[in-house]
């Protein structure tokens, strides 16, 4: 059996979504709306239902005025309505080298996948990043393991920490950063205690990476001066 | 320009300005035989994703008592290099930066279209924002686990270089030493006794040692760190320390006995949270965040005992001057808001519980600073979380849509004097020419400070028409107004937003249709109400009701057409139509706007899609009410916009259509024919 990260498109798409509130607690409370969903730039639309109109002066109801008769809905693609059903995600088809499913929740993302590129992106930094931090970043790892193996993780969760890593891979720190807050905003209490721990991981990743570009350009430099006969070397 | 509700829409978008008069009127006789006012809402911080912020800072006026930033208003020399500041008429240099200017070659300040443009100020440290968490702990168990949650997701929506820090109370009150070491410590007050600034700056190790001689400078908190930031540090140093120590927080361990409240030290938690960012951190941007699961009831700022059979107090009891804490509950509170406020921070309140919290006495501490208020029911309702999440939502630019540290400069031009400003501001005490004697608002001022705003954030500013009768102005003659707002942008840089505008005088006697067209209903509506709930503090309720009800009555006479006595003569032109039926809903205090309830009829889906983009965006997070005709919830949709079945007419519609809603409002027919009567009276 084949096992494939779910594509990118897949996932975002899958995590536009509208949960009930919790009534138990609040008298009519909203709708939860995903992260997704929340940061969506939604353009400046002049909602025609919301135009007021005025009393009828003569006495009797009147229908409304023709700027407040029902026009076309409000442009753009309306946001999905929490009573539809979910429709199958439309966009990028997932990476090749995949059997084609038309609904990518049969994959799991595999544990190793997730573990490993951390694990060795927190070695790298071993040497940069001070030990206390290491060991505690280290320690969340664990625990993160512990709870993926122990089965304690949601499917969606797992599916956005592989797509996750698949960003800090690629050294995309704002992607990673905001698949990291996107977690946070939707399934704190699943990830709480280890993913403050990623969050400094891709931190730190991040700054070691711009440290040793920087290096990298300096010595390139260097390297340049010292290869042209004849010129003084730039003070 | 077609219509005036063009002019009116197309200045909001570009100037974040609306005001009750576009034509104003040239006398201040005529001015206030108008009843409604000449008074604006400004939107000091109004969204402008097209108006990118320029790099050079505002070129004054050269005279002292001026100061006014040159605009598109103001005459220029392009020859000269000279402008006239159209507000005091002195003629003043250009800098020699914009020594290269010209008529085909025009700095964008003097722009029409620059109305509103925003600098930014280049010099000067910034500073970090501060975030600072004040939590009760007496809470139950899964609404404490709840906020407890809420509060580490929080540290991945800040800044990394934002400053975090925490304080917990229940009966004591622990100000948590935040270290990325092992230990955790924490300096413990009692919740019974307030304590000065000082007092509690000197508890937390934050005054400063006698400094030697030499030391000339005056010294930064920053120089000094293990004093100042020991309690407040930032978030990408302290994330994983201080989200243990959140998940480590246990419910306040003082049991409650049988019969009892929790002990609950709200007042001095407070008082300690605003001495300790006065210590270490004034005049720079700062939020204290309070979360608070229930009333105080203890020591200073106590708004009801422990007894549980002891109620906290009612209306009636505030009526008939029962309400035996509130007096020096209020006094409390507005002493620690004003402080908060001379300090540039500003105070949220997030109250989640089924019973009061005291938000009567605490409301001056979001008010006054311009922090939040949210009310909830439980903090483990998507109602809090996504409100509280909406707060570090992010604008077009990846910033915080939070500004801090705002004052509200107005000039006007000698025809107008300012009255007065009513909305989430503190006055700065400016005295000047352009200072009305009459206040109306918090007045005697031309600045204000706003410690806390965002994008929506907007004060209602009141005018006076200081022009004599027989003073003539010319013809084409215009007034003009000029809002200056300093602020620290959420990047941490200073900017400064200037707006300048200026709209027609004209004489009532020959113009009152031209001047009648250019009404704007729904500001007018607003800005009365605004005046209405600010007179409703200090006046009887009884009193504000038929102050409203008489310049209602006032403004249909003058601007309605009809015959003497014939109520059913009665017309007032379509910019008037909506706003008595707007004044009726508003004599009743939070009613909101609903749309028409004819629609839900017709339209089935289309609401529902409105409402999902109204909960995408809004702030605070609405309660949702999804019914239909004849269901239980829809009683709350009638009532608000027109209680037809009350308890008062119930039983003469013989029908059964569940309970009434108990109100003593009348349905807004009813409230049209009186209008209509009163205003054709003669007797009125």
């Amino acid at each position: 059996m084949t096992r494939c990260p779910a594509g990118q498109a897949e996932v975002e798409m899958a995590e536009l979504y509208v949960k009930p509130g919790n009534k138990e607690r609040g008298w009519n409370d909203p709708p939860q709306l995903s992260y997704g969903l929340q940061t969506q730039a939604s353009g400046h639309r002049r909602s025609l239902l919301t135009k007021r109109v005025g009393a009828p002066q003569d006495g009797s109801p009147r229908v409304p005025a023709s700027e407040t008769s029902p026009g076309p809905p409000p442009m753009g693609p309306p946001p999905p309505s929490s009573k539809a059903p979910r429709s199958p995600p439309v966009g990028s088809v997932p990476a090749s080298g995949m059997e084609p499913t038309s609904f990518p929740v049969e994959s799991e993302a595999l544990m190793e996948d997730v573990l490993r590129p951390l694990e060795q992106a927190l070695e790298d930094c071993r040497g940069h990043t001070r030990k206390q931090v290491c060991d505690d970043i280290s320690r969340r790892l664990a625990l993160l393991q512990e709870q993926w193996a122990g089965g304690k993780l949601s499917i969606p969760v797992k599916k956005r920490m592989a797509v996750l890593v698949q960003e800090l891979s690629s050294h995309r720190w704002d992607a990673a950063d905001d698949i990291h807050r996107s977690l946070m905003v939707d399934y704190v209490t699943e990830v709480s205690q280890w993913m403050v721990g990623v969050k400094r991981l891709i931190a730190e990743k991040r700054s070691l990476f711009s440290e040793e570009a920087a290096n990298e350009e300096k010595s390139a430099a260097t390297a340049e001066n010292h290869t042209i006969p004849g010129f003084q070397q730039a003070p | 320009m077609a219509t005036y509700l063009e002019f009116i829409q197309q200045n909001e978008e570009r100037d974040g300005v609306r005001f009750s008069w576009n034509v104003w009127p040239s006398s201040r006789l005529e001015a206030t035989r108008m009843v409604v006012p000449l008074a604006c809402l400004l939107t000091p911080l109004k969204e402008r994703p097209d108006l990118p912020p320029v790099q050079y800072e505002p070129v004054l006026c050269s005279r002292p008592t001026c100061k006014a930033v040159l605009n598109p208003l103001c005459q220029v020399d392009y020859r000269a290099k000279l402008w006239a500041c159209n507000f005091c008429f002195q003629r003043n240099q250009f800098p020699p930066a914009y020594g290269g200017i010209s008529e085909v070659n025009q700095p964008a300040e003097l722009m029409p279209q620059f109305s509103t443009i925003e600098y930014m100020i280049q010099r000067g440290a910034q500073s970090p924002l501060i975030f600072l968490y004040v939590v009760d702990t007496c809470l139950e168990e899964d609404d404490l686990q709840a906020l407890k949650e809420s509060l580490q997701m929080s540290l991945s929506l800040l800044p990394p270089d934002a400053l975090v820090g925490l304080i917990t109370f229940g009966r004591m009150v622990q100000v948590h030493e935040l270290s990325c070491e092992g230990i955790s410590k924490s300096y413990v007050f009692r919740g019974t006794k307030d304590l000065t600034a000082k007092q509690i700056q000197d508890m937390l190790g934050l005054t400063k040692p006698a400094m030697p001689m030499q030391q000339a400078r005056p010294v930064q908190p920053q120089e000094h760190p293990c004093a100042s930031t020991r309690f407040l540090q930032p978030v990408h140093k302290i994330d994983m320390n201080l989200t243990d120590l959140l998940g480590e927080l246990q419910r306040d361990p003082w049991p409650v006995t049988q019969g009892k409240r929790p002990l609950r030290s709200t007042g001095v938690a407070l008082s300690i949270a605003v001495g300790l960012l006065e210590g270490t951190f004034p005049n720079t941007g700062a939020r204290i965040m309070l979360f608070t699961g229930g009333p105080p009831t203890q020591g200073p700022g106590m708004v009801v005992g422990d007894e549980l059979k002891i109620p906290i107090r009612s209306w009636h009891d505030i009526e008939k001057d029962n309400a035996r804490f509130m007096k020096k509950a209020t006094k409390h509170y507005e002493m620690l808001a004003n402080r908060t406020a001379a300090n540039g921070h500003c105070i949220d309140i997030y109250a989640c519980a089924l019973d009061q919290t005291g938000l009567l006495e605490m409301k001056c501490c979001a008010n006054l600073t311009g922090g939040y208020m949210v009310m909830g029911d439980s903090f483990n309702t998507s109602l809090f979380k996504q409100t509280f999440q909406r707060i570090f939502t992010k604008d077009f630019n990846g910033d915080f849509r939070m500004a801090f540290g705002a004052t509200l400069d107005i000039k006007t031009s000698r025809e107008l004097k300012i009255a007065g400003a009513i909305g989430p501001c503190v006055s700065l005490n400016v005295k000047g020419p352009c200072v009305s004697e009459n206040e109306l608002g918090v007045g005697g001022t031309s600045q204000w400070k706003i410690c806390g705003l965002d994008p929506t954030s907007t004060l209602g500013i009141y005018f006076e028409v200081v022009n004599q009768h027989n003073a003539p102005i010319p013809q084409g003659g215009r007034g003009a107004i000029q809002f200056v707002t300093h602020y620290q942008h959420s990047s941490t840089q200073r900017r400064i937003r200037v707006t300048t505008i200026a709209r027609n005088w004209a004489d009532v006697q020959s113009q009152l249709r031209h001047i009648e067209a250019a009404f704007d209903q729904e500001a007018a509506a607003v800005l009365m109400a605004r005046l209405g709930v600010f007179r409703a503090e200090s006046e009887e309720g009884p009193d504000v009701l038929r102050w409203l009800d008489r310049q209602l009555i006032r403004l249909c006479q003058k601007f309605g057409q009809y015959n003497k006595e014939d109520p059913t003569s009665f017309r007032l032109s379509d910019s008037f139509s909506l706003y008595p039926q707007t004044i009726a809903q508003w004599r009743k205090a939070g009613y909101q706007d609903m749309p028409e309830y004819e629609n839900f009829k017709h339209l089935l889906q289309a609401p529902l899609d409105d409402a999902q983009e109204i909960l995408q965006a809004r702030f605070p997070m609405p309660r949702y009410i999804n019914t239909e005709h004849g269901g239980s919830q829809a009683r709350f949709l009638l009532s608000k916009v027109n209680p037809s079945q009350t308890h008062n007419n119930l039983y003469a519609w013989g029908q059964e259509t569940g309970a009434p809603i108990l109100t003593d409002d009348v349905s807004l027919q009813v409230f049209m024919d009186h209008l209509k009567k009163l205003a054709v009276s003669s007797a009125c």
